[in-house]
């Protein structure tokens, strides 16, 4: 069952085409990986996918809902109802996980489900205390995010994320803005949620975690996918030039 | 003493119109200055720029000046005689410092709360998009709060001004404590009068600075 789909989409700022045609499918349960140079173009691809960014053409698909489609030449978008509705169904953790600092760590987490899906008080506070405990932070929900170190601070906002059940969750670079000694605790939560087959895409350049984890890897460059398959095939015996070129540099 | 006290009473009774003129001052124009930072960063180019003269004009000219025309514009312009004119217990003197006062101080706030909701990060409006938040959600429980703590020093700055602004309303014949103490010195032929004015405008603002640090203070808990 394909949870994401994205057709021939292409996205330019200005002059500067970022996203020069990407088709990509991602199946229920399957992780993505989307390694590649910086400016590539990942984080927009993802952005694109979130409708943080609007696409000039191409189509999107989350479950079986239609973000945007190009027909005749015509690229329209959902209205606003479905666009509400298909924000409910992915997740994004950010490179820099954009936490709300006036917010306890339970109400980043709370508030949305609160407020947004009228979830009782009681009923979100259950599932945000299921989320810390996974996150190992349960002794934190009462602390705001300055206080917290940026690995704790990435899995409070993957436990923000993972709070409206999405049936797909994106990241871009979640351990990127991190010390090295801190991105241990944040691979370890999304290996945990490989295990349970949550459904993702992870643009990443940790090459050893990517390898791991993905069922699936994209190399991107200049906007379009260079190459694409098993992280065996991708990382461990890249066919392409520029991949390998890339590859090098880990 | 007898003079004194008789002097401190008196101007106390004007220290309630004082009051009166800055507490609807402040609750109005922080609201009216909220929604014109809205239109000087719309995306409407006719409504930015309109504001955008609102504000200049304001800040450009005298207070003064904007409370006397605000006074005389209805009759002038269009012929209403105002001595009739009421709001509740307010004649038509008062209802006008305070549209003046509201009008002036909207401008001011407007600029320092757009400033405060620029300096806002762009990842905090993203975040609250990609959770659903509706754009009001947005603004009222994720931006607001924290604009109102990036903006309470320019903000406690223009409230100790609109504490001293006040007195100007005497131009109106308002009857608030700069009046009592202008025509107590008159009749009096002594300052006193005034240096007891000084004190009440000096001890309101130091009370107002205490509140303000204090307010700072208790959101001294993020970032
Ligand atoms: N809002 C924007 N306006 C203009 N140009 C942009 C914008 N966002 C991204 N770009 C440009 O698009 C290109 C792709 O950027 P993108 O952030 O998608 O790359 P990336 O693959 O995520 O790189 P990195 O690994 O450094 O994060 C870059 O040249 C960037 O400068
Ligand atoms: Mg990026």
């Amino acid at each position: 069952m394909k949870v994401f789909e994205m057709k021939d989409v292409k996205k330019a700022f200005g002059d500067l085409r970022v996203l020069k045609g990407i088709s990509m499918t991602v199946k229920k349960g399957e992780i993505t990986s989307i390694i590649g140079p910086s400016g590539g173009g990942k984080s927009t691809l993802l952005r694109c996918a979130t409708t943080l960014e609007t696409i000039d053409s191409g189509a999107i698909m989350i479950g079986d809902q239609t973000l945007v489609d190009t027909k005749d030449g015509k690229t329209t978008y959902c209205s606003k109802k479905g666009l509400q509705e298909i924000r409910s169904k992915f997740g994004l953790v950010f490179q820099n996980f954009n936490l709300f600092p006036h917010f306890s760590v339970r109400r980043n987490i709370t508030e949305s489900l609160v407020h947004v899906r009228k979830m009782s008080r009681d009923e979100a506070d259950a599932v945000c205390d299921r989320l810390l405990e996974k996150m190992q932070l349960s002794d934190k929900a009462d602390a705001y995010p300055c206080n917290l170190s940026g690995g704790q601070q990435q899995r409070v906002s993957i436990a923000r994320a993972l709070a409206t059940n999405p049936d797909i969750l994106f990241f871009d670079e979640p351990t990127s803005a991190l010390d090295p000694e801190l991105t241990a605790g944040v691979l370890r939560v999304i290996r945990d949620l490989a295990q349970e087959h949550m459904t993702m895409v992870i643009v990443t350049h940790e090459m050893a975690f990517a390898r791991d984890v993905s069922d699936h890897v994209i190399f991107m460059d200049d906007g379009k996918i260079v190459e694409e398959g098993k992280p065996s095939q991708v990382i461990d015996d890249p066919q392409s030039v520029r991949t390998k070129a890339f590859l090098n540099g880990f | 003493m007898e003079k004194y006290i008789s002097t401190i009473k008196l101007l106390s009774g004007g220290f309630v119109i004082t009051l009166e003129i800055f507490a609807y001052t402040l609750v109005f124009s922080v609201i009216l200055g909220l929604l014109v930072s809205k239109g000087r960063m719309s995306r409407n180019p006719v409504i930015r720029s309109l504001v955008r003269i609102y504000i200049s004009v304001m800040r450009g000219t005298p207070l003064m000046l904007q409370l006397l025309l605000v006074y005389y514009l209805p009759y002038y312009m269009f012929g209403v005689k105002t001595g009739n004119i009421k709001i509740g217990p307010y004649s038509y003197d008062f209802i006008a410092t305070i549209i003046a006062f509201t009008v002036n101080y909207a401008a001011y706030f407007a600029e320092i709360f757009r400033s405060g909701i620029q300096s806002m990060p762009k990842g905090q409006y993203e975040a609250a998009q990609i959770l659903g938040f509706s754009k009001s959600q947005t603004f009222f429980r994720i931006i607001l709060p924290q604009v109102f703590k990036r903006v309470l020093p320019a903000m406690t700055n223009e409230i100790i001004t609109l504490v001293k602004d006040t007195s100007l309303s005497r131009i109106l014949s308002i009857k608030e404590m700069f009046f009592f103490s202008s025509s107590a010195a008159a009749r009096m032929s002594s300052i006193m009068p005034f240096i007891i004015a000084g004190v009440f405008y000096y001890v309101f603002n130091g009370i107002i600075e205490i509140t303000m640090n204090r307010v700072e203070k208790k959101l001294d808990y993020y970032q």
